[in-house]
């Protein structure tokens, strides 16, 4: 057990390596954008008014005043670390005054809810029939399950989204082709509210599972076609142990390590938002948010999706790390 | 395979298409719930999705959305400019009873207010609320017109509930056009609401007390849309003059990219797009017997008062000079570039204003002689660049494949096309090149000190791709005459780039205008030589070009000393039309045409190049003319 602790004591202290290098890398990525938040504001509040050139640099002033843009790099630096350790990363400058926290707070659970759900669909079904078709090799339905999956697997993501866009939105326009929820209806843990969510959730769904699960087919029933080979499998087979046994307890489960490591890399990039889901079927989510922030030069936006990223993958492999050794045996810790 | 693995997988080959089961018939997918449909006018804002949805204070800097109806149906100022004809005359004294009037000197402006305006809580407007206006963004420094009024306003008299007297800090005849809308306006702000108000930066004015004769009804929390209610006193507001309107209900919504609007379109539940490239509204105009814009038939678009131009950074050694300006337009086709950027549903314009509302009866028209007659002198010749059939040969080149959408009168070719445009003139344009000092080695041009000609194109990519087109054709063009000329797409960063003045070219406006009045001050009045910034130095609007002309300063300084309506301010406008021309700043290109499509299903009487009483494009304060004319179809 002690051998245990210290690994866990070790693998912690990396994941806070790793999160404060990964911050510190986003900090400096985004104060090297070559956008300006303050003259993106100018642009935006001016464009389409008729503010007379004088006033536009007290306007200037009091932006860099109101954003906080003013200081040295030194001050800014040390400003948004006790920032990110008082898990407030200020106002956004593209929603002034609103707190970025709020802006990724109401948009992170359509995200996490969205992503979550198609994530672990895809990952169980293109594991599931992954293994069934490296271990029914013979099989005829499964060897076309593996045409089909290469077929649609390298198909670029936002040509199924349109398709599907297309004929459920247009041909046969039967579901929602924009929005998280339908409009007007109130907001709450309502059977209609939830309802619609599921309803307007499906095409983005369908369009993330019908790409992702070629993947994970393909890659676990290569795995298994290589399993089903080993001299355990064969002597369990000569040894007339029941075939769902030694799919279930030899195969699969000896199959499932690197795809369970896999699953955890997906599930700690969910924080990144599903850029182009989001943008196609106008869901709401944190993509969108990062893609806008990115546009206005609204940085503090940008650090907050991206640490909050960068916590969510560190922390889903520090997960998988600690949790490896308690159920493989085969991994020594000590 | 097992028996049991074979039915777990016939079980889920049945059951997925069960989901669908979840949805609901056609024709209920993205309209709102709980109103009716047939009293719901849907339109697009072209915000899209709003990241702080419950932000209303519209005078904070930067904060939430504007077009999300908040300007077009729920706020009000003195008054308006239409860009097109108007409800009632160009001219709307809105807020206002009648014209703002000025003392001889234009350091005060009277404004006599209208009387039995409310507030949607019940509060009647008064002269109060335009003093509260100004100064309480005067009190706070940080607010989105404080830098404006600060500058401008001395103090202000009150003398009755519906007078107001501003006294102004320096003559400025042009004053009464910061409360006058175009796009938008400084809005008036409910006093009494703003008086208990902490910290007016940081208040959300949430839920919004309008002026307007629509209050809000709901909005999404994710911004994807907004609902506003006609209110029930609607006579109590200064749009009740027009009679009632029709919508009672107006949804601005985000419906993504243009791909799906038109989908919405289609499918009936997206009445009025703002905007979307021609490509689609050629599918619309084709597929849908219920959409119409504002053409009827090609080029459909409505051509905004805005003048995307090819834009010179002046202060860049290489385009000091105007004859290499003008050597450079002269080597472009604008037929190609209509075609390339808007498939030819341009309305092209040789002269820097654009080609709408009042501006081709007031410029176009009567300065086309002098255009005919209009030189320059490349040193070897001189000749004459101008050709008045450049809009006809486009409608000419588009017929074959579109027939009959293509009008046949010259006033109507002229009006959906434009005139004429300078033309295609290599030989000119190698002589004004030389002159300038520039040599063409090997096929390729080099700068007076021996160093390749080098011109970056600079466009916002897939985010503006009608202006990328133009930009991509015109670079193609440099290219083929000998110029190293590329692209540069500076997507999200153009506009830091624009004001920083870190560009050769780029394709943009610096020339914005009323478009239903004459003054071109609108935009004009920045082009002055004292706002030019050092290079290196940010660029205040609109003067991106960076251009100082002691010629042009006289012509601002001259227009800022007489009235607003003054007939002179039109001989202003030509003498700057004749300086633009000749010195070519930028490269007029055409005017921004704006493909708003409108769907009759639900509701018609919408404005049109034929009844031209609005600007439909659906995020500019006037479009709140549209909704008294719009009448239900009764679907």
């Amino acid at each position: 057990m002690s051998g245990y602790l210290a690994y866990l004591a070790k693998r912690l202290g990396q994941f806070v390596l790793v999160v404060f290098i990964g911050v510190n890398i986003a900090y400096v990525v985004t104060h090297a954008t070559p956008i300006d938040p303050v003259e993106q504001s100018i642009s935006a509040v001016t464009s389409f008014g008729n503010t007379a050139p004088e006033a536009i640099e007290q306007m200037r002033q009091s932006l860099k005043e109101l954003y906080g843009v003013g200081g040295s790099w030194r001050e800014q630096y040390f400003t948004f670390w006790s920032r990110i350790l008082r898990a407030d990363f200020g106002p956004s400058m593209s929603a002034f005054p609103t707190p970025v926290s709020a802006l990724i707070g109401r948009a992170l659970p359509w995200t996490v809810g969205l992503l979550v759900v198609s994530t672990l669909v895809t990952w169980a079904l293109g594991n599931l029939l992954g293994g069934l078709a490296g271990y029914y090799q013979r099989s005829r339905s499964f060897k076309l399950m593996g045409v089909v999956a290469m077929g649609l697997h390298p198909i670029p993501y936002y040509i199924v989204a349109l398709m599907l866009l297309i004929v459920f939105g247009f041909l046969w326009p039967v579901l929602p082709i924009t929005g998280g929820s339908a409009m007007n209806l109130p907001q709450g843990w309502t059977l209609a509210f939830i309802g619609s969510v599921l309803k307007h959730s499906i095409l983005p769904a369908l369009s993330l599972i019908l790409i992702g699960v070629g993947s994970w087919f393909l890659g676990m029933r290569s795995l298994v076609s290589n399993i089903v080979t080993e001299d355990y499998v064969q002597f369990a087979e000569l040894g007339g142990v029941n075939r769902r046994r030694i799919l279930g307890s030899y195969v699969m489960r000896n199959a499932l390590g690197p795809q369970v490591t896999g699953l955890a890399m997906s599930l700690g990039g969910i924080f990144n938002g599903a850029i182009i889901t989001e943008k196609v079927f106008g869901y709401p989510g944190v993509g969108t948010l990062l893609v806008d922030a990115v546009y206005a030069g609204d940085y503090g936006l940008v650090l907050g999706v991206t640490t909050i990223s960068i916590l969510g993958v560190s922390a889903g492999v520090l997960a998988i790390d600690l949790l490896y050794p308690l159920f493989d045996p085969r991994v020594q810790v000590a | 395979m097992s028996r049991t693995t074979r039915a777990w997988l016939v079980a889920a080959c049945v059951l997925s298409p069960s989901l669908f089961a979840l949805a609901a018939p056609a024709n209920a997918q993205g309209i709102p719930q709980n109103i009716p449909r047939n009293e719901t006018l849907i339109l697009e804002n072209p915000e899209g999705t709003i990241k702080n949805a419950g932000w209303f204070n519209i005078w904070s800097i930067n904060a939430g959305s504007q077009s999300n109806g908040l300007q077009q149906a729920a706020l009000d100022t003195l008054w308006y400019i239409d860009p097109e004809s108007g409800i009632d005359g160009v001219w709307d004294n809105s807020l206002a009873s009648e014209k703002p009037k000025y003392n001889a000197d234009f350091t005060e402006m009277t404004v006599k207010l209208r009387k039995g305006i409310f507030w949607s809580d019940g509060v009647e407007f008064s002269a109060a609320d335009v003093v509260g206006t100004v100064e309480t963004q005067i009190k706070n420094p940080n607010m989105r017109f404080s830098a404006v009024l600060a500058n401008n306003v001395a103090s202000m008299d009150m003398p009755d509930e519906s007078t107001v007297v501003f006294k102004l800090k320096k003559p400025n005849s042009r004053f009464h056009t910061n409360f006058t809308v175009r796009w938008g306006a400084i809005w008036i702000m409910p006093k009494h609401v703003f008086d208990k108000v902490a910290d007016p930066l940081k208040f959300d004015f949430n839920k919004p007390v309008s002026l307007g004769a629509y209050t809000l009804n709901s909005f999404d929390p994710d911004g994807k849309w907004y609902i506003w209610q006609l209110r029930d006193d609607w006579q109590r507001t200064s749009l009740g003059r027009f009679g009632k309107p029709g919508p009672k209900y107006l949804a601005y919504v985000d419906p993504g990219p243009p791909d799906k609007r038109v989908i919405a379109q289609l499918n009936h539940e997206l009445d009025v797009i703002h905007d979307i490239a021609p490509e689609g509204m050629f599918t619309l105009a084709k597929q849908s017997k219920t959409t119409t814009a504002w053409f009827k038939g090609f080029p459909f678009g409505h051509p905004d008062p805005t003048l995307p131009a090819l834009v010179f950074n002046t202060q860049n050694e290489n385009f000091k000079n105007k004859d290499v300006r003008w050597a450079l337009a002269l080597l472009i086709d604008i037929k190609a570039v209509a075609m390339a950027a808007y498939r030819g549903a341009a309305t092209i314009s040789a002269i820097a204003v654009p080609p709408t509302g009042k501006h081709p009866e007031a410029y176009h028209q009567p300065m086309e002689s002098w255009l005919k007659d209009f030189e320059v002198d490349t040193g070897k010749q001189k000749f004459k660049p101008y050709d008045p059939t450049v809009g006809k040969q486009i409608a000419d080149m588009l017929r074959p494949s579109l027939g009959e959408q293509i009008p046949q009168d010259p006033k109507d070719i002229a009006k959906a096309f434009g005139q004429g445009w300078w033309k295609t003139n290599p030989q000119a344009a190698q002589e004004l090149l030389e002159k300038a000092g520039y040599k063409k080695v090997g096929g390729q041009w080099q700068t007076p000190d021996g160093k390749p000609f080098t011109i970056r194109v600079m466009v916002e990519g897939d985010l503006r791709p009608v202006m990328t087109r133009a930009g991509s054709m015109i670079a193609q063009q440099w290219k083929q005459a000998g110029i190293d000329a590329k692209i540069d797409v500076a997507q999200g960063t153009l506009l830091t780039r624009r004001g920083a003045g870190d560009f050769d070219t780029f394709i943009g406006w610096s020339v914005e205008t009323w478009g239903g009045h004459q003054d071109l001050s609108y935009f004009m009045d920045s082009w002055h030589s004292q706002f030019v910034a050092e290079a290196g130095k940010p660029q205040p609007l609109r003067n991106w070009q960076r251009w100082s002309s002691p010629e042009l300063d006289k012509i601002i300084e001259q227009t800022r000393t007489i009235d607003f309506d003054d007939p002179k301010a039109i001989e202003l406008g030509k003498d700057y039309v004749k300086l633009a021309a000749r010195e070519m700043p930028i490269i007029p290109l055409m005017a921004y045409n704006v493909f708003t499509a409108m769907d009759q299903t639900y509701w018609t009487g919408y404005p049109t190049a034929e009844n031209p009483y609005a600007n439909p494009v659906t995020n500019w304060g006037n479009s709140r003319y549209m909704f008294v004319k719009l009448k239900p179809t009764g679907k």
